[in-house]
């Protein structure tokens, strides 16, 4: 639709304009101390003007689905990742943050890896963000930090940042898009929202002859990791178990730094 | 693209929508009477009448009371909904409905349906399961993920209030809710071992199809599931989130009206989950031995009798659950902690361990014994590790149940005593 509305401009153009106008938004937009409301207005304006950008190029290149549930949950993700590095509350960050888990596990749920976004709110918003919250709660009940209200090198980090997006999306377009034709729409699209991807036939590709999205995809995942990825599951076990040791000799030294300052404190008592 | 049709939604879209309302509607309405359940048996217990007046509006007609929940929901949704000044606007109003729509997504992935055949409605392409999210292959993980979502709802909850009581019933409650996903988590893989699936429905068919409920044979794996669901629903004794007496409110302490209602309402499908899961993972979902059969070609009298017997089950868990309400005494938080990481937590994963053995073993054991002799052997091996672990429990686990203060010695008690032998030198 959006492309529909805008003049035709070449996906390179556009691509360019989208990713400059991100990293002036978000150059404006990343504290740095000073608040300036029209500042942050013009950062937010811009914003969307580079996210409809990056839609319509994404568009162009024919990478990007027509699925309305897709959009939505997808432009939560990016809105919110933005949010996450432009907020000033930590706590609001974190809050964010998990907005933006959310959406990708949204987005993985639309695409079909169902284990994937499940996996990613269990793990990120469930268990790790929790901690997150725990600890910002606690560690700053009044008030923000001096060093929390400023972004170190905004500018860099902005041009960097709105680089790489702008680089992703060429790549992943091109990667998605029909060699021969630049802005057809991928087969992958045609599918009509609400139909559940496991259900559709893929007579039409070849490549999906063996889906790993398909019906027990929990079943083949597991074979796969258990198969051809056993080495990488076990030397990531081993790795949790150091940690764990890690963290039990972490804490039994503490104590045994206790008892020697008790012994300190005795000796000096003496002395 | 351009055509009308295309802007309506479809048949199945309609379909989803229309599970979803009765859903929503069917949960509240079971969640306002549940109420009324939980203060008829309270009343019980304490050997009082309990809410017995309320009837139908303008008559005289009491109906033993059945208005009340009607009478509730009007008053608290009329009350005043008063916001206090110091509070973050945002947050304060994000919570209770981040917990109330997390409760309630928990159950696009319940089968209530599955015991139904399918029904042909004309118009739609295929025929209509009873399932919100039918072809959800993590059912189990699905309502895993929800529940550690609801979380947030608690925690910012009793941040946003800006209470101390909110803010340490909200801490009390993450901390809680964060313990206890681990022995509720290992529960669970025991089952999901065990069926071979993370679908619920084909949980409830492998217990149906051999006709021993995971309850039997995973006795461990229960007793850790039942606990831990009871602290993850935060219901007595694991209700410190809440604790009127030291708490006033908890998290919802500075919350009043459609608000205050929102997180109770979160509050009592949990609890419905809860029950849900242990019926649906352990006590066998619709399979009564001798009574509904373990096909899955059913009529639809029989389909009933299922969602009868589902359902007769559920209430009596809730049942359970509010019985045991008022015959335990809240933990103590040290109490609460001990439990969750040094029993719950070796339990859990002894049952594992047990279940991942007997599961791997099974086949060298039918080829063995026999197929009966092998079934009540895998039956007898976690039994026997579930009084040895009852026993080990309770011979090792630390004294929680002790009174006496008990205060380490931290670093600031150091600083400080080093600090006044060094005002004792100096003077």
């Amino acid at each position: 639709m959006i492309a529909a509305v805008l003049p035709p401009l070449s996906p390179g153009v556009l691509l360019a304009a989208a990713v400059a106008s991100a990293a002036a938004s978000l150059w404006l937009l990343l504290p740095r101390g000073t608040e300036n409301v029209a500042a942050r207005w013009l950062g937010m304006l811009l914003g969307a003007a580079a996210l409809a950008g990056f839609i319509a190029t994404g568009r162009r290149l024919g990478g990007l689905g027509e699925e309305a549930v897709f959009l939505t949950v997808s432009l939560v993700a990016v809105i919110s990742g933005a949010a996450t590095i432009v907020t000033r509350s930590p706590v609001y960050a974190a809050i964010w943050f998990a907005m933006a888990l959310t959406g990708v596990a949204g987005v993985l749920l639309v695409l079909g890896a169902q284990f994937l976004g499940v996996a990613t709110i269990v793990v990120y918003a469930g268990a790790i963000l929790v901690m997150f919250l725990f600890v910002l709660m606690l560690a700053q009940p009044s008030g923000l930090a001096p060093y929390d209200r400023v972004s170190s090198e905004p500018l860099l980090s902005a041009v960097a940042g709105a680089v790489l997006l702008g680089l992703l999306t060429l790549t992943i377009g091109r990667l998605s898009a029909e060699p021969a034709a630049c802005c057809a729409v991928p087969s992958r699209t045609a599918a009509v929202a609400g139909e559940p991807i496991a259900s559709k036939p893929s007579a039409t590709d070849p490549t999906i002859a063996d889906d790993p999205l398909g019906n027990d995809q929990i079943a083949r995942l597991g074979a796969e990791l258990f198969g051809r990825h056993l080495l990488a599951v076990e030397v990531a076990g081993l790795l949790l178990l150091v940690a764990l040791i890690g963290a039990v000799a972490v804490v039994s030294r503490g104590e045994a730094a206790l008892e020697a300052d008790r012994g300190l404190l005795s000796e000096r008592a003496r002395g | 693209m351009n055509s009308l049709s295309t802007l309506l939604p479809s048949p199945t879209t309609l379909a989803a929508l229309a599970k979803i309302g009765l859903l929503i509607g069917g949960l509240m309405t079971a969640a306002a009477y549940l109420v009324l359940l939980e203060r008829w048996i309270a009343a019980w217990v304490q050997d009082r009448r309990g809410p017995n007046r309320v009837g139908i509006p303008l008559t005289k007609i009491r109906l033993f009371g059945l208005g009340q929940p009607l009478a509730d929901g009007l008053k608290i949704i009329l009350k005043e909904d008063f916001t206090p000044k110091h509070v973050d606007k945002v947050l304060y109003n994000a919570a209770p409905l981040v917990i109330l729509a997390a409760s309630l997504a928990i159950f696009a992935a319940i089968p209530f349906g599955s015991v139904l055949p399918p029904l042909n409605i004309p118009g739609l392409p295929d025929p209509v399961p009873f399932l919100v999210a039918p072809g959800l292959d993590v059912g189990v993980l699905w309502v895993f993920a929800l529940s550690s979502i609801a979380v947030y709802g608690v925690l910012l909850g009793g941040w946003a209030s800006n209470n101390k009581y909110g803010f340490l019933g909200g801490l009390r409650s993450s901390a809680q809710l964060v313990a206890y996903e681990i022995p509720l988590g290992l529960g669970l893989l025991g089952v999901v071992l065990a069926a071979g699936s993370l679908k619920l429905d084909t949980i409830m068919n492998a217990q149906a199809e051999t006709g021993i409920w995971y309850a039997f044979a995973q006795p461990l794996g229960f007793l850790v599931f039942l606990v831990a669901s009871f602290a993850e629903a935060a219901r007595l004794p694991f209700d410190l989130p809440e604790a009127e007496q030291e708490l006033v409110g908890g998290y919802h302490t500075e919350y009043s009206g459609i608000k205050l209602l929102l997180f109770l309402v979160a509050e009592f499908l949990h609890m419905i989950t809860a029950a849900f899961l242990i019926v649906i993972m352990f006590l066998g979902g619709w399979h009564l031995w001798g009574v509904t059969g373990s096909g899955n070609e059913v009529s639809w009298a029989g389909a009933f009798l299922r969602f009868g017997v589902l359902s007769a089950k559920i209430l009596a868990v809730i049942v359970f659950f509010m019985l045991v309400r008022w015959s335990w005494p809240r933990f103590r938080f040290d109490q609460l902690m001990n439990l969750a990481w040094k029993v719950m937590l070796p339990l859990g994963l002894a049952n594992l361990v047990t279940v991942a053995a007997v599961e791997e073993f099974r086949p060298q054991l039918v080829a063995a014994l026999g197929a009966g002799p092998a079934s009540w052997l895998a039956i007898a091996i976690p039994w026997a590790v579930f009084f040895v672990g009852w026993i080990a429990a309770g011979v090792f686990t630390p004294s929680g149940t002790d009174n006496r203060p008990i205060r380490a010695r931290g670093p600031l008690d150091i600083e400080h005593d080093l600090l006044e032998h060094e005002l004792a030198g100096s003077r």
